[in-house]
């Protein structure tokens, strides 16, 4: 498996785990009080920290594992594979925020307008790792 | 998925002639990863330009003997 694939599953993993994180912390602050939980700084900084420590701690461990492949830059494979990846994850961004604002004309509620555009953020990023993932093992 | 054009290559058996040059090795040689080769090699790839005349020049051979376009 190519280093930057291993590097792709690692970042899946990361944002999977930190996504769960963040709205599980969400759906119980939620049901305790009743109504839909305003963003709170100190869960997003936490979702960064978990963010942060499973990707270096998983690069770390891959770079460990391969290390002449860690230290080379991107052949044209790769790169064609990241720009299309990155496009397409664009466009899933891009329907996220729409829907979010789409959503925020008739509710009006800031925090829902926060959380769309920032599950948006997470699903696109999600969605480059997971599109490299099926781009390294498919024809680009 | 990306549609494939009919082009066919002959990398593996000119590997082979190389005296079993490893995907690893004529990766090196042209400058991408051993990834990159076999995915040349199966037909999931089309090198860019530059990379099949490097290819073609790491067997000493015309870039008509590595790769042809089958209709």
């Amino acid at each position: 498996m190519p280093f930057q694939e291993k590097s792709a599953w690692v970042m899946s993993v990361s944002l999977i785990l930190g996504g769960a994180y963040y709205f599980g912390i969400v759906k119980t602050i939620t049901a305790e009080i009743g109504q839909l939980a305003p963003p709170i700084l100190p869960t997003v900084v936490l979702y960064t920290i978990i963010l942060v420590v499973i990707s270096v701690v998983g690069h770390i461990a891959i770079s460990i594992l391969t290390p002449r492949e860690a230290d080379a830059p991107l052949d044209e494979r790769e790169k064609a594979i990241f720009q299309r990846a990155s496009h397409l994850s664009g466009y899933l961004l891009g329907a996220g925020v729409l829907l979010s604002l789409g959503v925020y004309l008739f509710s009006y509620s800031g925090d829902a307008l926060f959380y769309g555009v920032f599950a948006s953020l997470m699903i696109s990023q999600l969605a480059e790792y997971v599109f490299r993932i099926l781009f390294y093992r498919v024809s680009v | 998925m990306a549609h494939r054009p009919p082009i066919s290559n002959h990398v593996r058996e000119l590997r082979d002639q190389h005296g079993s040059m490893t995907q690893a090795q004529l990766g090196d040689a042209i400058g991408v990863t051993r990834q990159t080769i076999i995915a040349i090699e199966q037909g999931r790839y089309s090198p860019s330009l530059e990379s099949a005349f490097r290819i073609a020049k790491a067997f000493g051979v015309g870039i008509e003997e590595v790769f042809s376009w089958d209709e």
